[in-house]
């Protein structure tokens, strides 16, 4: 057991806290308007992988930085406590690269992984469909084989920066003769192939950083194809898992950073003359919250401790993804109820502090929802933990 | 960073498994157990080394994998007292009084006395006080008073909060016993009227002592009632898969499948952060303390919530007497309520949260 960072850890942490104060690298205030904020975002990737600090423990032949998995875990809690923005390809970073390193061949690696460190090319993912949401195995978007191509024609959804990805990992069918889990493939499309439309779609938050990804037609060179025929299930239940395995760790930094944000808020927000802070009652509150952050990370711990030493992200990572849903969402909710009625009181000053409130509350919604719902973890912890009777 | 177990702490944790199977009855049967059998467990627990490693080879990890097995198994021996206080004086040998130095080497059995009638968990509510090696007050809940050596007793020495060691039977010292709801841990009410005290912590170095008497206790009991709410949760899960109506086995219905998944976190989080914060105690990390309470405030809602849970699974059976659930709740509820319930700690959390004293990590 090992609680505190060694010295390496240490001295790692407090280069990428110089980095993040030097001039110039300082992380960037976003442009609101979308396409500016992209352009601020890729050079902020950029500057990061430059650093070293993007892809840390990838293989070095592919641009990574060759190092132990610890270390990128350091680099993202820092980053994440120093309020740094997500890095804007996290779908290449978290979802796409992994699967390419773990199933692709030696030139696909080539080609694909140092660029999606690099943010030169941004990918996004088409997994779901109108259809096919958390049922993804009943996907109706179809790749037939024809030569040396696939031939592709369906519709996706929910695809995360799909109007600036350079490539989208796709899931199709492949195959109708064998039981649907197996006759699905993953597929690299290139998103300026003929064929292929993107439409935005705005959020809740009034971002539009996913849309719905057309296909009519689109043809893909057979060596698109990422693992064998049929591997698709497979490489997405690895992926996803990966995604859930590895994020909570800077997730609950940010969600630190945020109680801390609004401690400092209910400390200088007045109600009936005294600050919000002083009531017993937002005390209480916040400190559930802040119970609920520190458990995340000490589940987190564990199950990342299996991981790191060489173990696969197993079905606990179901866990960690419902505790760090919780967590989110429930300091969200504490927050706007701490401040309660200065949220209202109209002062133009706080407009900025009250929007970013509004829209962390609006954003944790998706908490629950993403990467594989609140129900559909339950459902893998009650067939692969619990090893209860199927429906 | 890693949260886990080496070979020697999994050993640890298989042979006291396996001890407790062989010395104490099964879970179901435990609250007949009599002081015969109390007394074999005691002894075997004793000749395990758990006094003498207390604080030295054994830290608040091993303790709480100790902790765990005992409410797996509804084990009920004057075992917390015992080893908290213990691992709470051992770093600091060299500076205790004769009294309680010698204490870390025998083999007397402990109580804490901490809560007084018509106070809170906190040290600071303490009234009792030592006066010329004389003890006068009350604790309240007190441990298996009647079957302990010793009782470590939370007192003012000099005005502040110290801890002063007494000797269970002597003049002065008076036992109530209190009505509880664990049956097989009994409480008492003890006054202390000029008791005499055989050596005492003066502040200062108290000071140290309380916190990490107050702080491993917490845990103790925490991993206690982690151990039992497994132990219920797994027999509910048992009793999921095979019990049928409707046709069909009960797990597997959603409703049943995602309401025990959702213990599952539950009990796997809570015993997380458990561990943690023994971890981070036996480390001397700074905000340790703080990370105990998290993790007791934590687990003083999960376990409960698995523990009424896994009874929703087995549905009527699990209100007649004769079914184990309640006995794995009733233990759940006493440790809940020791050392700081929830709302104790919530409340600890968030006026410390407020005084701004925890920007950083509670215990990076």
């Amino acid at each position: 057991m090992q609680l505190t960072e060694t010295a390496s850890e240490r001295a790692l942490a407090d280069e990428v806290r110089t980095f993040l104060s030097g001039e110039g690298l300082r992380s960037p205030e976003l442009p609101r308007e979308l396409d500016e904020r992209m352009v601020v975002l890729r050079r902020w990737q950029a500057a990061c992988h430059a650093a070293g600090y993007v892809g840390r423990a990838w293989p070095a032949e592919f641009g990574g930085g060759g190092r132990p998995p610890v270390e990128q875990i350091v680099v993202d809690q820092e980053l994440a406590a120093a309020g740094a923005p997500e890095f804007v390809n996290i779908v290449g970073l978290d979802v796409l690269g992994p699967s390419l390193l773990r199933f692709g061949n030696d030139e696909q690696r080539r080609r694909y992984i140092p660029p999606i460190l690099s943010a030169e090319e941004i990918w996004c993912q088409g997994f779901s469909e109108p259809e096919a949401g958390s049922d993804l195995a009943s996907l109706r978007t179809r790749a037939v084989p024809d030569g040396d191509r696939f031939v592709i024609n369906g519709q996706k959804t929910w695809v995360s920066w799909g109007q600036y990805a350079k490539f989208c990992g796709l899931l199709a069918r492949t195959d109708d003769s064998v039981a649907r889990h197996r006759g699905i493939s993953m597929l690299i499309v290139d998103m300026s192939s003929p064929g292929v439309e993107v439409r935005p779609m705005t959020q809740i938050t009034g971002h539009a950083e996913f849309s719905e990804l057309f296909l009519d037609d689109v043809v893909v060179p057979r060596e698109n194809l990422l693992g064998e025929l049929g591997d698709g299930w497979k490489i997405a239940m690895y992926t996803l898992g990966h995604e859930r395995g590895t994020a909570a760790l800077p997730r609950q930094v940010k969600l630190r950073t945020w109680l801390d944000r609004a401690v400092s808020v209910a400390a200088r927000r007045e109600l009936g003359g005294r600050p919000v802070l002083e009531d017993p009652e937002a005390q209480t509150a916040l400190a559930r919250a802040l119970i609920e952050i520190e458990v995340l990370r000490h589940h987190a711990y564990r199950t990342v401790g299996e991981f790191l030493s060489g173990g696969a992200v197993g079905p606990e990572s179901s866990s960690v993804k419902l505790l760090m849903a919780e967590a989110e969402q429930r300091l969200a909710a504490t927050v706007l109820e701490v401040l309660g009625p200065t949220l209202l009181d109209g002062d133009p000053d706080e407009v900025p502090e009250n929007d970013f409130w509004y829209e962390t509350y609006l954003y944790s919604r998706a908490a629950s929802v993403y990467g594989g719902t609140r129900q559909i973890q339950r459902d893998i912890i009650a067939d692969r933990i619990l090893a209860l009777p199927k429906e | 960073m890693d949260l886990e177990l080496s070979d020697e702490q999994v050993w640890l944790e298989e042979s006291i498994n396996t001890l407790l199977v062989r010395r104490w009855p099964a879970a179901e049967a435990a609250w007949q157990a009599g002081d015969a059998e109390r007394m074999r467990l005691w002894e075997s627990l004793v000749e395990f080394g758990l006094l003498a490693g207390a604080g030295s080879d054994l830290g608040a990890i091993e303790l709480c994998l100790v902790a765990r097995a005992v409410g797996g198994h509804l084990a009920a021996v004057p075992l917390l007292g015992s080893v908290a206080v213990r691992y709470a004086l051992a770093p600091f040998a060299g500076e205790l009084p004769d009294g309680l130095a010698a204490l870390l080497s025998s083999d007397s059995r402990l109580s804490i006395g901490l809560l007084e009638p018509g106070g809170g968990w906190s040290t600071a509510d303490t009234r009792a006080r030592v006066q010329s090696d004389r003890l006068t007050g009350t604790k309240a809940a007190v441990e298996h008073a009647t079957a302990v050596d010793h009782l470590a007793v939370v007192a003012l020495v000099d005005g502040e909060p110290g801890l002063a060691l007494v000797r269970s039977g002597s003049p002065g010292v008076e036992l109530t016993p209190q009505s509880a709801l664990d049956g097989t841990v009994p409480l008492s009410r003890v006054a202390f009227a000029d008791a005499e005290v055989e050596a005492a912590v003066e502040p200062g170095l108290a000071e140290k002592i309380l916190e990490r008497l107050v702080s491993v206790a917490g845990l103790l009991a925490a991993a206690e009632a982690t151990g039992a709410a497994a132990g219920i949760f797994e027999q509910a899960r048992a009793y999921a898969a095979e019990r049928r109506q409707f046709g069909r086995t009960i797990g597997s219905n959603q409703a049943l499948r995602h309401l025990m998944a959702d213990l599952h976190v539950r009990q796997a989080s809570a015993w997380s952060t458990t561990l943690y914060a023994a971890a981070a105690l036996d480390d001397g990390i700074p905000g340790a303390r703080l990370t105990a309470s998290v993790a007791k405030a934590y687990v003083a809602r999960a376990a409960r919530e698995v523990a009424h849970g896994a009874m929703q699974v087995f549905g009527g059976i699990a209100f007649t007497e004769e079914h184990p659930a309640h006995r794995f709740l009733r233990r759940i509820i006493l440790r809940e309520q020791q050392f700081g319930d929830a709302a104790h700690h919530e409340r600890e959390l968030g006026r410390i949260l407020a005084a701004g004293a925890i920007k950083e990590g509670v215990a990076a």
